[in-house]
């Protein structure tokens, strides 16, 4: 089978973010990731679009993403000092979200560059 | 719909000085009395109108001043909160102030229009995406270009048509509006520690390249690219004593052409070294005065603490020195730097005093309000949002005075300022905080009340306090919408963002990239910034002028 | 390694000092191996900052460094004769014995540095995107990290407002966590707390954290399966190119509508207009 070829694509896994990397995918699973480092590669190559996980747990019970995204809101809704955590292993866009979230809440945020 | 009744009219761009007129506002723009018949009607009589400000020359946004937002925390924990309502962000004021306060901080004062003056093409896609954050105003941005390696090689090797392809090519890639040359050549020799002091001694890794050279270049490329504003110039030796030779050195070889001279103030001194280090605006206004090719903003200094950031690595390193106290500095690969060094002007300190008036003396001695504009090279000689301070010190000759009364005993015979009686009218002011830098930039629809111009207008309440008069208007309206009334923030939409696409040659992407490849550490394809993160994109006409 | 024209062969014309307290891997890609003591790296950099202005300094100072004053004498030398010198560092440098005087000692150094050379100092992120964290959150807020809204806009106090410091105290009462792992990493008086209270978890895995969390979303990993964009160390913003396709939404997805749905319920904060107030 023809693998689809991603060229200069962006490596997340480290604070480098190399964006000179070679991706060769199938429909599940990147095979190939020319030009990465060791960690780069296990990087890739961890990943499928095989659905391990389920969608969503709540009290470590499969939910929708709904009722997750519900229960979420009204939980950080009532509390009194809710945190927003972490934000490394994830996109701009995303993080831009989080702090909306955290000046919407009138929580904390902070990142893994406190620990 | 929107119609503004009974104000006293100041337009300098239709030539109209404090006329009684009705303003008539529909989709943002303003109408003809027949095309806007309903909506609310502003009762203006006694008040003041003012086209909505245009900042030429600021740093607002991008790596720069997001890092001196990191080094200045003592200084956010004490200026003024945003506090968050249900339709708008938190934010900080103050020296570098967040995304979302820089919106409400320029709005608050009038102003509807930005220009951020010093994007590295490298990082253009962090500009662009804090710009998207600024609420309000419109936005556009400068590119850094007298430094960049590839460019120079270019000129190296005389091929200035070349050249110009690959400029047009990085002002797309930028998603830009012009093209900024800071300490041209300096920058790239500071790469090796060195700077470029002398206009026509080749810059350190060259044989022809001279800092003459290259704004000369620049300037012709522009023109011949037909962008809308013209070359955006930080001089060599910036805020060196005796500086102001260079100054006129630069200016001479760029005569005939069309060059705009940014934050003067720093260009502007005589002497030999700090300790007779004069304020030169005298010469160098006579020279500006006799050249219309030339526009300049001020660079104008207020007292007080500040956070200084520039392009001009050499320079921030030697203040660093003179200061002791922190620096950052940014090198930018191929293509430039940048040095923060936090600041307090005191008006006890000779040097300071110098510079304190020789911001006011050149807004006072060139003659003509539509090639000076009100900048203080934010936030370089003040923070933006003390602009009110200055447009009082320019109206009024008695607070002059007062003011000169705190400065040294032996600053005598260092400035002229004492001797100007000049004082701004209403309509003077008018053109340089808006129709002046509009027109400068190339955009008609801006600081102009015409009919088809965009409605961003400003509403005074007359008041002999001039700071307070400009700090607090009534109302600000930015493309028909009332943003700020009786000094409170009403709304905060989204602005626009100007772009410009020079026409390029196709092939210049074949050229570039084994270029690029060699020198830059990132993929050649993932450099542009990509269209559709521009929030609001506006595209500016680029035509060559026939 | 790129060639260049001031560096015309490449890795042969320049000079890897690796400084750490044993030898580790990159040690063979180094062209010298310092091994300073542990915890005296404030020591070794203070003595450094010493020689490169001449200024005398005692052979117990250098001994108690573990590092030798030959060796050092060399690389004060070749620090100085370099066109353009760059330090990085880690965590080992930055959360030992010393913190962060021990950044500040090495910032010092590069700037004083700069009075013979060029000299620059960055330091090594560790997580991907943990620099657009950073930068986010200083151009929307002032400040990079340790921040409460509590009052209604960004106050900054690290060892106040930091999660190590809030968790260990049991001062929140409600945790979000995205693209971390606290549950993994943290020290267990942290961990202990993030099962006390409700914490919400999105990650493209079921992580350690998800496992004590009261709500787990999965989401598409970011740069995989997840377009975007991320900072690069030296806050350069890079575009994703995901190379798969994802039935898991996106944590910005998620997040935003978690945000929409916390908008639509009454605003906590009492609605009033606010001044313009003069700024000082």
């Amino acid at each position: 089978m023809d693998l689809k070829v991603i060229d200069h694509a962006t490596c997340t896994f480290c604070g480098c973010v190399c964006d000179d990397i070679q991706l060769h995918a199938d429909d599940t699973r990147i095979h190939k990731a020319k030009g990465a480092c060791v960690l780069g590669k296990a990087w890739f190559l961890n990943h499928t679009t095989e659905r391990n996980c389920p969608a969503a747990l709540i009290d470590g019970k499969e939910a929708t993403v709904e009722e997750a995204i519900q229960v979420a809101a009204d939980l950080l809704y009532e509390a009194d000092m809710p945190l927003v955590y972490g934000m490394s292993n994830t996109t701009c866009e995303a993080q831009r979200e989080c702090v909306a979230m955290a000046d919407l809440l009138g929580g904390l945020l902070d990142s893994h560059t406190s620990l | 719909m929107l119609r503004i009744t009974g104000g006293s009219v100041y337009d300098p761009a239709n030539s109209i000085n404090g006329e009684v007129r009705d303003l008539y506002i529909a989709d943002g723009k303003f109408v003809d009395k027949e095309s806007c018949d309903s909506g609310r009607v502003i009762d203006a009589t006694g008040m003041i109108i003012f086209p909505g400000g245009v900042d030429v020359h600021t740093h607002v946004a991008g790596g720069s001043i997001n890092f001196a937002r990191a080094m200045t925390p003592e200084d956010h924990r004490r200026t003024q909160a945003f506090i968050r309502t249900k339709t708008r962000r938190s934010g900080l004021g103050g020296m570098a102030p967040t995304t979302f306060a820089t919106g409400y901080l320029y709005a608050g004062m009038g102003y509807t229009t930005v220009n951020e003056a010093a994007v590295p093409v490298l990082s253009a896609r962090h500009t662009h995406e804090e710009l998207s954050d600024i609420p309000i105003v419109d936005k556009s941005s400068l590119v850094l270009m007298a430094n960049n390696e590839i460019f120079l090689d270019l000129l190296e090797e005389g091929e200035t048509e070349r050249a110009k392809q690959v400029i047009a090519w990085y002002l797309w890639a930028a998603k830009a509006y012009g093209i900024k040359a800071v300490n041209p050549g300096g920058v790239a020799a500071w790469k090796y520690g060195d700077n470029a002091s002398q206009l026509t001694e080749p810059v350190s890794g060259y044989k022809n390249v001279t800092p003459g050279n290259i704004v000369a270049q620049l300037a012709q490329i522009i023109d011949e690219l037909g962008i809308p504003h013209p070359i955006h110039l930080h001089c060599n030796n910036l805020g060196a004593p005796g500086n102001v030779s260079t100054t006129l050195e630069t200016m001479k070889h760029l005569e005939g052409r069309r060059a705009h001279f940014a934050h003067l103030q720093y260009h502007a001194y005589g002497g030999d070294d700090w300790g007779t280090m004069r304020s030169a605006s005298v010469e160098l206004a006579e020279y500006f005065n006799a050249h219309p090719n030339m526009t300049t903003d001020a660079g104008a200094v207020l007292f007080g603490d500040t956070v200084t950031i520039t392009a001009d690595g050499p320079w921030q390193h030697l203040l660093y020195k003179l200061t002791g106290r922190k620096w950052g500095n940014l090198d930018v690969e191929n293509e430039t730097g940048c040095g923060i060094v936090p600041y307090t002007y005191k008006p006890s300190n000779l040097v300071n005093a110098v510079q304190w008036a020789t911001g006011l003396e050149l807004l006072l001695l060139i003659d003509d309000p539509w090639r000076v504009f009100m900048s203080t090279d934010h936030p370089n000689g003040a923070c933006f949002w003390r602009y009110p301070e200055i447009l009082q010190l320019l109206m009024s000759a008695d607070f002059r005075k007062e003011c000169m009364a705190c400065l040294p005993a032996n600053i005598k015979n260092r400035i002229t300022l004492p001797e100007i009686d000049r004082e701004y009218t209403l309509y003077e002011l008018a053109t340089i905080i808006s129709a002046g830098p509009a027109r400068a930039l190339g955009l008609k629809q801006k600081g102009n009340l015409g009919v088809g111009a965009d409605a961003d207008v400003v509403i005074y309440n007359r008041n002999v306090n001039i700071a307070e008069m400009f700090g607090h208007p009534r109302y600000v309206i930015k493309s028909g919408e009332i943003v700020i009334e009786e000094g409170d923030i009403r709304e905060t939409p989204d602005g626009r963002e100007y772009i410009i696409k020079p026409s390029f040659d196709p092939g210049t992407d074949d050229f570039l990239q084994p270029l690029f490849e060699d020198r830059y550490c990132m993929s050649f394809e993932n450099y542009p910034v990509e269209m559709e993160r521009i929030e609001n994109p506006h595209l500016q006409d680029c035509k060559p002028q026939q | 390694m790129q060639k260049s024209r001031f560096l015309p062969r490449g890795r042969k014309d320049r000079t890897m000092v690796l400084v750490d307290i044993r030898e580790t891997k990159s040690v063979k890609a180094a062209d010298i191996f310092l091994q300073v003591r542990p915890g005296k790296d404030f020591e070794l950099l203070t003595i450094l900052r010493a020689m490169i202005k001449d200024q005398p300094i005692s052979d117990a100072e250098v001994a108690e460094t573990g590092v030798s004053i030959e060796a050092l004498q060399d690389l004060v030398a070749r620090m100085k004769a370099a066109k353009f010198g760059a330090m990085f560092f880690g965590m080992g440098l930055s959360m030992t014995r010393g913190k962060h005087m021990n950044s500040a000692a090495l910032l010092t150094l590069a700037a004083e540095m700069n009075a013979f050379t060029k000299f620059v100092a960055m330091p090594m992120r560790g997580h991907g995107n943990v620099t657009g964290a950073d930068v986010i959150m200083r151009w929307q807020t002032g400040y990079p990290f340790g921040i409460s809204f509590n009052r209604g806009y960004p106050r900054y106090n690290p060892g106040e407002f930091s999660t190590v410091d809030v968790l260990v105290r049991g001062d929140t009462d409600c945790v979000f966590v995205i693209g971390a792992d606290p549950g993994a990493t943290m020290p267990q008086p942290a961990i202990d707390h993030l099962a006390r209270v409700p914490t919400i978890v999105l990650d493209p895995h079921v992580t350690h954290t998800s496992r004590l969390a009261k709500v787990h979303i999965t989401t598409a990993p970011a740069g995989i399966s997840a377009p975007g964009t991320a900072y690069r160390m030296d806050e350069i913003p890079l575009p994703l190119r995901p190379a798969l396709k994802s039935s898991y939404p996106t944590d910005e997805e998620v997040t935003r509508r978690i945000k929409e749905a916390i908008q639509a319920k009454p605003d906590w904060m009492v609605e009033g207009p606010q001044r313009l107030e003069t700024q000082v």
